[in-house]
């Protein structure tokens, strides 16, 4: 892995995130609109790891491991290219594409929080800052 | 020869002789099918002198190689000719099970020329092509008109027809299939209408094609149907339609607003997209014959003032054309515009682009209401313009019916106001992408295209998203939307392949998942076509010069390959915020590619040699640079 020493770390910056995205007001309503359990399979090379974000029937709940229930969407991609692509630095198209990122199950979820990288890039930063991992940050 | 049928039949309406045709085997290794062999055809065979609407004119109906064979997209057809809107080549692709049937019947295509002396159908059954009169079909629009020819000729037969659009000879006027399918672009409903032809009907008696490697094919089959189907691009047009990603279009600045005077209305994202169609209106999904991916949608609105019952749904194109280019966020009003406009025959976005002109020209005061005949035209006033405004322009009615119905740059030419606000290059309206927020490369491909602004004249606006790559050919550009880099080489590769696409009449959403070395099998077990890669683009790049050749011989020269100054406006709104793309530039940098003289736009001597394009380059020795 590039950005992470190990998986844990990947784990605390990226389940960070979703904690940050929870308190702000216009993402956490977009990311319930979703209205899916969705699982991130950071395993698609090095040491793995998964986070999963349900944000089914009104909730906003997140965390590592096994998805408590049977994912409405699953994307793969290292743990690398999650790190890039929250940074708002891998085009989830072209990424998609060339088949960096595999996505399985419905994606119309996804569609509706691709217009909002931007902001989730700006509090990934910040939590980034937060944790002590400013250096992790790729301009 | 494998693959196609080598067999076309020559109708003329005028002397009532028909005539089958078999076509010379190179002409189909050369210019592949639909709107390439079609151009070749009428390069060959054209009188570039004749008014658009002449009887001598020819109305062309060709398949590509694949119809017919389960292919997930791969059997549309198109038509083509000289366009009635623009005055120089054109061709349309259309969708649905006419192309497949019409192989079936053993025929690759028809050419259409003379004018009956009575309203009139052709009828294919098999092998048998009579003309028979259609006096009960006509005035009717194609929802009627598609249910009674069923009743007349089996609920199985197949059906190209005008609506009254057509028959009045307005000139945006297209050719609907199955109620719901369209050849759209270029008004070639308005030349069907002039030749009295209310419809092409086809049924075929049994399903034989000969194939060059059938066992061969049938494992790519199975294999490209299954990448195809799976892909997440084609889940997500099952699941919410073209409208899919009008969200990411609205943030991007890919969506215009207001007859592109701004690239952002962040409501559109939520009321206009296709999650919300699917909540709000969606009874059934359907599709093309044989394609998995099945992006077509069937509607019903129960509410009033834009009920309508269930039937064919809008597109993304009928959306935006029908909402916030007008001004509008209604999604039911833009359910209610694609059905009243495919009943009528009229191209949702050429009628759209023009009413979203008129509204601009009213408000600046360019329009009166001594030229709308008192009606006051103001954005987002949908009731005005579906029951009033779009009646008025499919019965040609009044003057401001009658100026409208000649599209958007000849009202303005008319009115000798407006042009600069029109958004159309060479004639045609520019689909619903604005270069501005979508990709700079997309307005250089916008100018180059041969029957003008198209967006699927080549995959330009899926390349600049990110969604094409091919390595197998060292095509791996990672190209910023909103910069010229890059944008020239990328063009020439899209214009090739996109010539490819519509001559294979092969859909783009379902061509995505096709790689070269797919492409490759699919000509080699079809029609036994040893292709290299090379070869295969060279195919692309020969078409892209035909076309432009034909427009030759029409007077258009590098001058036209140009956007209008509504369109080469800085962008207003959102990300697309002072946009502006330098499309000297990358014209410049794309003729130098092509081997394009700049001054005439025509291809270098050069260029067709290089293309193989011998019998072409002896013809047209005197005209080219
Ligand atoms: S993707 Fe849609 S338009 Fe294309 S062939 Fe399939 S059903 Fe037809």
């Amino acid at each position: 892995m590039l950005y992470w020493k190990d998986s844990q770390e990947a784990v605390t910056a990226i389940t960070g995130l979703f904690a940050g995205v929870a308190n702000d007001p216009e993402l956490g309503e977009s990311m319930k609109k979703v209205n899916q359990l969705i699982l991130f399979d950071y395993s698609e090379s090095g040491p793995g790891c998964a986070i999963w974000v349900d944000t089914r029937n009104g909730k906003y709940e997140f965390g590592a491991g096994d998805p408590p229930g049977a994912p409405d969407l699953i994307m793969s991609l290292s743990a690398d290219d999650a790190h890039l692509s929250w940074l708002n630095k891998l085009n989830p198209v072209m990424a998609i594409t060339r088949k960096k990122i595999r996505v399985k199950g419905s994606a119309t979820g996804l569609l509706k929080l691709a217009p909002k990288l931007k902001k989730v890039a700006v509090i990934y930063e910040q939590v980034l800052k937060e944790l002590g991992m400013e250096d992790k940050i790729v301009k | 020869m494998k693959g196609n049928t080598g067999k076309i039949i020559n109708i003329n309406l005028s002397t009532r002789s028909i005539a089958i045709e078999t076509l010379p085997e190179e002409w189909y290794r050369l210019y592949i099918g639909g709107s390439g062999l079609a151009a070749k055809i009428f390069q060959e065979r054209g009188d570039f002198s004749l008014d658009p609407l002449a009887p001598e004119a020819m109305l062309i109906f060709m398949n590509g190689p694949f119809a017919g064979l389960k292919l997930s997209g791969a059997s549309r057809g198109s038509v083509a000719g000289c366009s009635p809107l623009t005055g120089h080549w054109g061709d349309s692709s259309c969708g649905g099970y006419f192309a497949p049937e019409l192989r079936y019947c053993g025929f690759d295509g028809l050419v259409v020329t003379g004018r009956a002396a009575e309203p009139s159908l052709i009828s294919i059954e098999g092998e048998q092509v009579t003309l028979l009169p259609a006096a009960q079909y006509w005035g009717r629009g194609t929802e009627e008109a598609t249910r009674l020819l069923k009743e007349g000729f089996g609920k199985d037969s197949r059906s190209m027809m005008i609506g009254p659009a057509g028959e009045n000879g307005v000139k945006f006027a297209n050719i609907i299939h199955e109620g719901q399918n369209a050849a759209g672009r270029a008004g070639f409903g308005a030349l069907m209408g002039a030749k009295n032809l209310k419809a092409v009907v086809v049924k075929a008696r049994k399903k034989e094609m000969a194939l060059a490697d059938a066992e061969g094919y049938e494992i790519l089959r199975g294999d490209l149907n299954g990448r195809i189907n799976d892909a997440l691009a084609s889940s997500v047009l099952r699941e919410n339609g073209t409208a899919a990603n009008l969200i990411g279009g609205v943030y991007s600045g890919d969506v215009p607003v207001k007859n592109w005077t701004s690239n952002f209305w962040e409501e559109a994202a939520e009321a206009l997209n296709g999650t919300t169609l699917t909540e709000k209106y969606l009874t059934r999904r359907t599709g093309c014959l044989y394609c998995g991916i099945a992006c077509k949608r069937i509607v019903e609105v129960k509410e009033e003032p834009f009920a309508v019952p269930e039937g064919g749904g809008p597109e993304y194109e009928t959306i935006v054309a029908f909402g916030t280019l007008l001004g509008s966020l209604d999604l039911a009003a833009t359910c209610k515009a694609s059905r009243l406009c495919n009943d009528s025959g009229v191209d949702t976005i050429s009628c759209g682009a023009t009413i979203a002109w008129a509204m601009e020209a009213f408000e600046k005061g360019d329009l009166t209401r001594e030229d709308t005949g008192g009606l006051a035209l103001h954005w987002g006033d949908m009731t005005a313009v579906l029951d009033i405004l779009l009646p008025a322009i499919v019965k040609k009615e009044g003057k401001l019916g009658a100026l409208l119905a000649e599209g958007s740059r000849e009202a303005a030419r008319r009115l000798g106001k407006g042009l600069d606000y029109t958004a159309q290059s060479k004639g045609l309206e520019a689909p619903m992408h604005d270069p501005r927020g979508g990709g700079y490369g997309l307005a250089l491909t916008y100018a180059m295209s041969a029957r003008g602004t198209c967006h699927v004249a080549d995959p330009m606006l899926f390349i600049e998203m990110g969604a094409r790559y091919y390595p197998e050919i060292g095509f791996e550009y990672i190209l910023e939307p909103q910069s010229e880099k890059d944008k020239a080489a990328a063009a020439a590769v899209s214009v090739a392949l996109g010539a490819i696409e519509n001559s294979a009449c092969f859909c783009q959403f379902a061509d995505a998942e096709v790689t070269i070395p797919d492409w490759l099998a699919l000509f080699k077990t079809v029609a036994g076509y040893e292709w290299d890669a090379e070869e295969f683009l060279r195919a692309g790049r020969r078409i892209f010069y035909l076309k432009r050749l034909i427009n030759g011989r029409y007077g258009l020269s590098g001058k036209d390959d140009d956007l209008t100054p509504r369109m080469r406006a800085p962008g207003s709104g959102g990300e697309a915020d002072g946009a502006r793309f330098d499309l000297e530039k990358m014209k410049a940098r794309f003729y130098e590619i092509m081997k394009i003289d700049p001054e005439s736009g025509l291809p270098t001597k050069a260029a067709l040699a290089d293309c193989g394009m011998a019998d072409e380059l002896d013809k047209l020795t005197a005209e080219c640079p």
